[in-house]
């Protein structure tokens, strides 16, 4: 009989475990399952991709371990403490988002598109918050981006609607929603088929809605595509609210690094 | 008696105390450039690559141990200008003697210099593939897939094709499938497609394609393209010909096997089997019959 303690799972939150209880978690494109043992923690987890449509972060705390082959992940506990947190980071690669339908931004123009990419989740636990394990929510694909196959970068890829509206983007605890505003300053108009977006130099912030945000990235795009400059806003966006930041950047945006990344951002 | 007053004679008469000097200076020398290797290791392992490391390991090394050797040969007594013309003269005796190791030494200079591989990348040697896991004076060592340890001279490397499968960062494999003739080839075109979509290894740029490419003794051949990480090139190959046997099974797509058919021709007439009376023909009809 499973007893729900939550009903939904929740970023930086301490759930407190007893030995021997399992706590089950539903959300995205992964199951998994961590279990408090008096000397171990254990980790389990499967995927389903395409099967499931939560659109919510279900979870519940028993003493019931899954059913069939999952394979178990063990680790030897850090301390005596029976804290639990789940904390989001985002991607460790440039993710590259790319437009179902291309969308034209004519000469002269901007528009801040809202770009929902995948979260990675970090496990720790203990008084310490030890790092188990980091792994994404769901199998995130993988695409080129360069001048030529030999000079480029290997980036994650996110298919998106480029929502021009905020309503219309799904709010989902393992989306993280960026506002990213495009400026065509360049005489002619700007066909946006794929962009770059460099989330490992991104911070991500939580909103008092639970939901997930990182600062606005603003591109300016005045002559050649490939010499686009790229700026991530120190403030958050006002439609964001009142937020508290979760992650720090994963890449600080050192000179090279950000130069590197800007060179590509449209692919 | 005289003997051993002779030897006494002969032993005080040597400076004990400059030779031990020299020694002091010797294990000094080594023990200091050791150090000072050990230092640049750890200093440059997480700013440079390994290939750099190992380089610039060898020469502090060498070059504090040198300057050790030159202090101790000079407190031993030999004369460094001396010591430099007779090492002129050596250099060409002992170029003539070892024109091999000296071939070998100038290739690996060309190798540091042209860095056609760097420590850490795979590469395939006259058919050997291996990690390169040292290039030093005189060979570069590869450690293979199945961990045997290969000596490669590095005149050998200069002189032969080298492939470099770890240069650069993603790899492009192309898989020759075969199919029936019967089978329709757009259809299995857009299954190829759509297993490469949904394989996490596969890259969605470069896009993957099929073409076909023979009208094989038994199939049509087709060549599926689509690029992995260089990482994953193992993964992405046998990931993927599992999924296509599967999709194809489930498809009832047909892999023939070779056939072999014997025509000859239209204007002929079918073949004519003649049964061959003999011992063996009875013997063989006898042991049916059983």
């Amino acid at each position: 009989m499973e007893q729900v303690q939550d009903d939904y799972g929740r970023w930086y939150h301490p759930y407190h475990l007893e030995s021997g209880q399992t706590q089950k978690h539903e959300l995205s494109e992964t199951r998994f399952w961590v279990t408090l043992l008096d000397n171990e923690w254990q980790v389990r987890w499967e995927r389903d991709s395409g099967e499931t449509d939560w659109t919510e972060w279900r979870q519940s705390i028993s003493h019931v371990l899954p059913v069939g082959e999952v394979k178990t992940h063990r680790f030897v506990r850090p301390d005596d403490g029976n804290q639990i947190i789940f904390m989001p980071a985002l991607a460790d690669r440039p993710t590259m988002i790319r437009p179902y339908q291309p969308l034209t931004i004519p000469a002269g123009r901007e528009c801040t598109i809202y770009v929902a990419t995948l979260v990675w989740l970090r496990i720790l636990v203990g008084r310490t918050q030890t790092q188990l394990l980091e792994m994404p929510l769901a199998e995130p694909s993988l695409t080129w981006v360069g001048r030529s196959t030999m000079d480029g970068d290997l980036c994650y890829t996110a298919p998106t609607f480029a929502r021009l509206v905020l309503d219309a983007v799904p709010k989902r605890p393992w989306r993280v929603i960026t506002p990213v505003n495009i400026r065509n300053r360049r005489p002619e108009p700007l066909l946006l088929e794929r962009f770059s977006l460099p989330t490992p130099l991104l911070p991500l912030y939580r909103n008092d809605r639970r939901q997930l945000w990182t600062p606005k990235v603003t591109v300016i795009c005045e002559t050649d595509i490939a010499e686009a400059r790229l700026k991530v806003s120190s403030k958050m966006p006002v439609e964001a609210g009142e937020c508290e930041m979760l992650a720090a950047p994963r890449t600080r945006s050192e000179r090279g690094v950000l130069i590197k990344t800007l060179d590509r951002i449209f692919g | 008696m005289e003997i051993w007053q002779s030897l006494v004679g002969e032993l005080t008469s040597i400076n004990w105390g400059a030779w031990i000097r020299v020694a002091v200076l010797l294990v000094v020398g080594f023990v200091l450039a050791t150090l000072a290797a050990r230092s640049t290791t750890g200093f440059l392992r997480s700013r440079s690559s390994r290939h750099v490391t190992a380089m610039f390991r060898r020469v502090v090394f060498y070059a504090v141990f040198v300057i050790f050797i030159v202090a101790a040969l000079r407190e031993a007594g030999f004369a460094p200008d001396v010591l430099l013309g007779a090492a002129g003269i050596l250099t060409v005796a002992i170029g003539f003697a070892s024109q091999t190791s000296a071939s070998n030494m100038i290739s690996g200079l060309f190798l540091l210099v042209e860095k056609p591989f760097e420590i850490g990348n795979f590469i395939e040697v006259e058919g050997t593939i291996g990690e390169v896991i040292g290039i030093d004076m005189l060979s570069v060592k590869l450690r293979t897939a199945d961990n045997l340890y290969v000596r490669i001279p590095n005149e050998t490397i200069i002189k032969t094709r080298v492939i470099n499968r770890s240069r650069f960062p993603i790899r492009r494999l192309d898989l020759t499938i075969g199919i029936a003739y019967r089978e329709n080839v757009r259809r299995v075109e857009g299954l190829l497609l759509e297993l490469a979509r949904s394989n996490s290894h596969c890259l969605e740029e470069p896009r993957p394609f099929v073409q076909m490419t023979a009208f094989g003794p038994s199939s049509v051949d087709l060549q599926f393209s689509y690029w992995v990480p260089a990482d994953k090139v193992l993964e992405g190959r046998s990931e993927m010909m599992e999924d296509i046997k599967a999709t194809f099974d489930r498809e009832n797509i047909e892999i023939p096997f070779p056939h072999t058919s014997v025509y000859a021709g239209s204007q002929s007439a079918p073949f004519q089997i003649e049964l061959v009376s003999g011992k063996g023909a009875k013997q063989d009809v006898t042991h049916d019959e059983k």
